[in-house]
């Protein structure tokens, strides 16, 4: 097992340093000028090149992918352009309102997920897998942005349930900063208004998020099921007289879940990345919007240091999934 | 067995109601709280315009800012923040281009242009109580010129500031420019409190600290940003002025739709983020209107004078081509009627704007007739754009089609916007599409940068005109303070332009603003875009 995560930990930073590159160069080729959008269109030749002096533009870019690298091996990851803030200051602020969004949606989804899956697998081809299957067909094909502005055109306009914008409401003040979750923060210092608002504020993006995600869930489950059941081991076990949630849940799901938690995994790590609709249809402060507004502003250390938490996160995920993967299935090992 | 399904499938519709009701339940904190929609329901006929606080306003704006340093910030979107937070020498008057007095209460210009002396007004305090003095104007303008970021190319001109006493402040130019009191009453003029200097890190001037902190004399602060969700401003408690709207919300809400419910409930009172084409619906709505005046931001077309098509040289061809189009139907098919034709290249609302200046109109034979006396039959002509603009592909298609009604063949050229900028810079096309604005309310923005032909390319002059008499006309513009003489000047440019049309004048957006209808007292001025003047309205 240590030898695992050592291996895989080692290829952690290759991959990282592929991302890093490549981001890099790539940002650094689309045409436009990140001096000049500080300056203003008419602004002289001397202050233009001034402001890239101060930004280090002048310099050949692989003198700054390696100016970036050193920075960053010493955990700096530079300032950000548009807001002069370090853009470490900048990602510890909106990480983990996308984290917050991004769990409690994958929370939603396998719990809900998972029982639609084993049921469309168990009841196949009755009205209730048709049921479950539309559902799940719904989910996948229709777009965030839409599903996000039906509930809200319901939710907030209609019923006026449930708020359309924002983590809590400008009069309620936030928990104390201790991981930045609001809900955990609330939940630890006892602060039930701060929870109850904030919980409020999460349910439709949540929800909206979710729904999407639960989709591949619930295929997932329902066609490894569907393998699974079809087993020999399966009918030895129906022969000796074991039925219902017994067999279902301790003999049949147990293997239907070691797909199923790639998958999902996986998606967990879409989920972080793919949070930018959403967390702009709901204006939630994440790190989505955060990176929209930077990339329309050409501002490369923060859209690099965004790209960097996001594959960081993605690798780690990896990395967890192929470590439960061992835990649940004995065999496979090295 | 079938029993046994059924519980299962109970359990786990118990679990999906379990969800649903917590993606739905009002936590009772909030059923308690400030103030929403009194058990607002859809049917409802009369809805307050209205459910927030009448002494706060909430602003819907579409993104985050960048940062609030007034020597550093050239983007108008954070400007919104930083004028109602400082104060300038001078300040715009109400609606006009025209400034008025501010922290000076007076001024002198010498007679070569080159000395302007300020008397400032007492009693005004920075928002900590330090009283605002020469000292602190001498500082704010050394500072910014030191920092060398986008302000400080407006303001290179200054060779020197002086303080002769805490009430008066003399600046020194190294050339005249009438122009100069205009850029002081822009953003960038804001004047910062010295102290600064105290939150100064590695010698960076307190820029640090001013990307996220105001320090100005406005009559208001900003006390509270919550990065990504809003910024909040208060009162500055040392201002003479006492504003009847005690907090204002800068609301982030990036989706339009959203924007758009939340005002339509009266949860935001104005939103910046609505498209064009979705603020006809909100016009029928009962606690909403739409505010639209002409702004200066104007859409044009570039006609090469010297170096494009050589029937172009010709101004017979080019007031042909300005007759050929139809600017109604062009504005209502690229801007849904929100906007206003050119009359010239000074746009409405700037003073030098000439009302009777003469205006092309659609005239389909005399076009033709122009044509033929120029000799140009069977023109062709290339029109040069980008991507920059999104409706400028269907401008292209809509002046394809009026050139064709006069026989004039155009060839669309859509390239990449960065491509398309050093094509123009080298005047390698015949027609070119443009937009501009100006950095300050004087008509030298135009007339200066677009005809005087030591401007070729994309510094102004992007047709490469060349007219002595135009050049004398508006070099002597920029040499003079006398206002009425300048605008004298400037009209009998204008004429000569007009005629001679080395530009095809299309139209000026139109400013459009959503705000509910219980806001009273905003002055739009053309010259502070998406800036509101506060410390005046209520609700």
């Amino acid at each position: 097992m240590r030898q695992i995560i050592t291996k895989r930990l080692s290829m952690l930073v290759l991959v990282l340093l592929g991302v890093t590159l490549i981001t890099f160069f790539l940002s650094h080729v689309i045409p436009g000028d990140p001096a000049r959008m500080m300056v203003g269109q008419r602004a002289s030749e001397e202050t233009l090149q001034e402001v890239r002096r101060q930004l280090g533009l002048d310099q050949p870019v692989w003198v700054q992918y390696f100016t970036y690298m050193k920075g960053l091996l010493a955990g700096d990851f530079g300032s950000s352009i548009r807001t002069q803030q370090p853009v470490v200051d900048d990602l510890i602020k909106f990480f983990p309102a996308t984290l917050e969004l991004a769990l409690t949606a994958f929370i939603i989804a396998i719990v809900i997920g998972i029982p639609i899956g084993i049921l469309s697998a168990v009841k196949k081809d009755t009205s209730w897998d048709h049921a479950g299957r539309f559902f799940s067909i719904a989910g996948i094909s229709t777009p965030v942005f839409w599903s996000g502005l039906i509930g809200i055109l319901v939710f907030y306009k209609f019923f006026d349930l449930l708020p359309s914008s924002g983590r809590i409401d400008l009069t309620v003040t936030p928990p104390p900063t201790i991981t930045g979750l609001y809900l955990f923060d609330s939940l630890i210092t006892g602060n039930w208004t701060a929870f109850g608002n904030s919980l409020w504020h999460l349910a439709l993006p949540a929800c909206t998020l979710a729904f999407a995600q639960l989709a591949i869930v619930t295929r997932q489950v329902r066609a490894s099921m569907l393998e699974v059941l079809g087993q020999e081991y399966i009918r030895t076990a129906l022969a000796n007289g074991i039925h219902g949630p017994v067999l279902l849940f301790r003999y049949a799901l147990r293997n239907a879940l070691i797909p199923t938690i790639t998958v999902v995994g996986l998606s967990f790590g879409s989920l972080l990345g793919g949070a930018v609709v959403t967390e702009t249809i709901f204006s939630w402060p994440g790190m989505g919007k955060y990176v929209v507004e930077s990339i329309a502003f050409l501002d490369f250390p923060a859209i690099m240091g965004f790209t960097f938490v996001i594959s960081f996160g993605y690798v780690i995920i990896n990395l967890l999934v192929d470590l439960t993967y061992y835990a649940l299935d004995p065999q496979i090992k090295e | 067995m079938k029993r046994r399904w059924s519980s299962l499938f109970t359990s786990s519709l118990l679990v999906l109601s379990l969800m649903v009701s917590a993606c739905s339940s009002t936590p009772a904190s909030q059923s308690q709280g400030e103030a929403k929609p009194a058990e607002s329901k859809p049917a409802e006929a009369a809805k307050p315009a209205s459910t927030t606080p009448a002494d706060t306003l909430f602003v819907g704006i579409t993104s985050d800012q960048g940062t609030l340093d007034p020597a550093v910030t050239f983007d108008n979107s954070a400007w919104k923040i930083t004028y109602p937070t400082y104060q300038r020498l001078v300040e715009y008057d109400g609606g006009t281009t025209e400034v008025k007095p501010g922290l000076a209460k007076e001024w002198k210009v010498s007679e070569d242009g080159l000395t302007w002396t300020f008397t400032l007004a007492e009693g005004n305090k920075f928002s900590d109580g330090t009283p605002v003095t020469a000292e602190a104007v001498k500082f704010t303008f050394d500072r910014t010129l030191k920092i060398k970021k986008g302000p400080a190319d407006v303001y290179s001109v200054i060779k020197e500031i002086k303080v002769d006493s805490p009430t008066s402040v003399t600046f020194v130019l190294s050339k005249n420019f009438p122009p100069f009191l205009s850029t002081l009453a822009a953003n960038y003029g804001g004047i910062v409190n010295p102290k600064v200097m105290e939150k100064e890190q590695n010698g960076d001037l307190g820029q640090n600290f001013l990307a996220n902190n105001t320090m100005g004399s406005g009559p208001y602060q900003l006390s509270e940003w919550r990065k990504g969700e809003y910024l909040k401003l208060t009162l500055n408690p040392n201002s003479s002025v006492k504003p009847a709207l005690q907090n204002i919300f800068f609301k982030i809400i990036p989706d339009a739709t959203a924007q758009r419910l939340q005002l339509e409930q009266g949860e935001i009172d104005i939103a910046e983020g609505i498209p064009n084409e979705q603020l006809k619906a909100l016009k029928d709505l009962p606690n909403v209107e739409v505010l639209q005046q002409p702004s200066l931001f104007v859409d044009y077309i570039y006609v090469n004078s010297t170096k494009g098509n050589p029937a172009l040289q010709n101004p017979k061809v080019r007031q042909a081509l300005s007759y050929a189009i139809d600017y109604d139907a062009l504005t209502e098919s690229v801007q849904e009627g929100y906007a206003t034709q050119m009359r010239g290249p000074i746009p409405k609302g700037l003073w030098g704007y000439d009302e009777s200046a003469p205006q092309y109109k659609r005239d389909v034979e005399k076009a033709k007739a122009l044509l033929a006396e120029a000799g140009a039959t069977n023109l062709t002509i290339d029109l040069l754009y980008s991507d920059n603009k999104a409706w400028w592909e269907t401008e292209a298609l809509a002046l394809q089609a009026f050139f064709s009604d006069i026989g004039v063949k155009l060839n669309l050229k859509k390239i990449a916007y960065a491509t398309s900028r050093e094509m123009i810079d080298k005047g390698e096309f015949d027609l070119a599409m443009g937009v501009w604005s100006p950095d300050f309310g004087d008509p030298y923005m135009f007339m200066n940068y677009w005809f005087d032909s030591v401007n070729f390319g994309l510094a102004g002059n992007r047709a490469f005109y060349k007219n002595d008499k135009v050049d004398e006309l508006v070099r002597k513009a920029a040499s003079i303070n006398d206002k009425a003489e300048r605008e004298k000047l400037y009209k009998e440019a204008q004429l000569i332009t007009i005629d001679e049309a080395p530009y095809l004048y299309l139209y000026q957006k139109d400013f459009l603003l959503p705000v509910s209808k219980s806001v009273k007292g905003f002055v739009y001025n053309p010259m502070l875009e998406g800036i509101y003047n506060l410390a005046e309205m209520s609700k």
